[in-house]
């Protein structure tokens, strides 16, 4: 795996990543650093608009925003990042945005920059969100504390609930369903473990 | 939005979660709005009481606090001192702008027991905005669904399985509805035991 970042002691490899944080923890200099590496940081704070295709209002179905008066920070948050998806830089940094997005935005958000081949980083305290990318680093005190992949670091169940984490819901369902004999492995994502079930 | 306007004619001392895309707003002096606030000064300067380390206390965090500025601050710690800071103005209502947005699991659960006692000891009024139903289906006595102008949907705690599309609907709910378009008859459950257990006895069955 290629490293992508050197971040403090955290080493951003270029695989895309989730990194879960406790509220404590003061990401501006991150967000200076990724700045500084030419990235483009989306935060709920930040207001770069740029030019947005017709096309784009169409992709991510919000034609509605494109006449509406009185935006609410919701909606300016999501012309923010359609905003920013026509740059021609790598890297797409989130600092706990995707949490403010709906369902149906934040999937395909998430589909267009892999489609786009743009690395992803998202910093998230929502332990849902570790299921949308491949790698996961998790901080604590300021500090790593554990990084790897995906399947790696849910599988620390104790270590992420001694940090105030609880596993994603497919992920305590399916450690359950396998204790109970009904299955045999872990699942990350409700069509295949359904399909597991009753098949 | 005015929030007042929204709360007008619903009875106080409860918790209620309210839910769309608008702006919270007030001009209501009886109100104050939890959200991640810069302030000039030091935390202790911007408190301003003898109830700061208390109200500190309360929102989970201690007096080395005190001495640092909003810059220095997590955007998850300057929502728990705006908390502190309404909690000595001591106001009738509270209502949180996406104020879990920046605690885990462990934090969301110590806050939730905080609103319960605001509302039951303290006789707080207590509205949770958020898009997040997860966070209040197992506190919130009512779901009230805003638009720019209006209420368009008040549901009580027993109807949570009614929900609009664009919301962020708990992920066990997404599990029950897919299966169910599979055709497997299954209840609205809401904690992971009772579902595991539902699959459990179904798998059995046959």
């Amino acid at each position: 795996m290629a490293v992508l970042f050197k971040l403090d002691n955290k080493t951003i490899n270029d695989i895309d990543t989730t990194i879960i944080y406790p509220s404590s923890f003061n990401y501006n200099n991150d967000a200076i650093y990724y700045l500084n590496n030419n990235c483009v940081v989306i935060t709920t704070d930040r207001r770069d608009y740029f030019d947005i295709s017709l096309e784009l209002y169409e992709l991510f179905n919000v034609e509605y925003l494109r006449t509406k008066k009185d935006l609410t920070k919701f909606d300016e948050l999501k012309l923010n990042i359609l905003g920013s998806l026509n740059s021609d830089k790598k890297v797409y940094v989130f600092f706990n945005v995707l949490t403010y997005l709906d369902k149906e935005f934040k999937e395909k958000l998430i589909r267009y920059l892999k489609l786009a081949n743009k690395r992803i980083i998202n910093y998230t305290t929502d332990i849902e969100e570790t299921l949308l990318l491949e790698y996961i680093i998790v901080i604590h005190d300021n500090l790593v504390i554990m990084e790897g992949t995906k399947e790696q670091v849910l599988n620390e169940e104790k270590i992420l609930k001694k940090l105030g984490f609880n596993l994603p819901f497919i992920i305590e369902l399916s450690k359950g369903l396998k204790l109970y004999g009904l299955i045999d492995k872990i699942y990350f994502n409700n069509e295949e473990l359904v399909s597991a079930l009753w098949k | 939005m005015e929030i007042a306007r929204i709360l007008e004619n619903k009875p106080k001392n409860h918790i209620y979660g309210l839910m769309g895309n608008i702006n919270i707003t007030t001009n209501n002096n009886n109100y104050s709005i939890v959200t991640s606030y810069k302030f000039n000064g030091t935390v202790k300067e911007y408190l301003n009481s003898p109830k700061a380390s208390s109200s500190l206390k309360m929102v989970m965090l201690n007096d080395e606090i005190l001495n640092k500025t909003s810059n220095e601050l997590s955007i998850g710690n300057l929502k728990k001192i705006s908390l502190a800071k309404a909690l000595i103005e001591n106001k009738d209502y509270l209502v949180l702008n996406y104020f879990e947005k920046e605690q885990n699991y462990q934090e969301k659960e110590n806050f939730k027991r905080l609103w319960k006692k605001l509302s039951k000891e303290y006789h707080k009024t207590i509205i949770i905005f958020t898009n997040d139903l997860t966070y209040i289906w197992d506190i919130a006595k009512e779901l009230i669904f805003v638009d720019n102008y209006s209420v368009i949907n008040t549901i009580l705690k027993n109807d949570y399985n009614i929900f609009m599309d664009n919301l962020n609907n708990p992920e066990i709910t997404k599990f029950i509805e897919l299966m169910k378009e599979k055709g497997i008859d299954i209840d609205n459950y809401t904690n992971v035991l009772e579902l595991l257990k539902a699959i459990y006895r179904l798998k059995e069955s046959k």
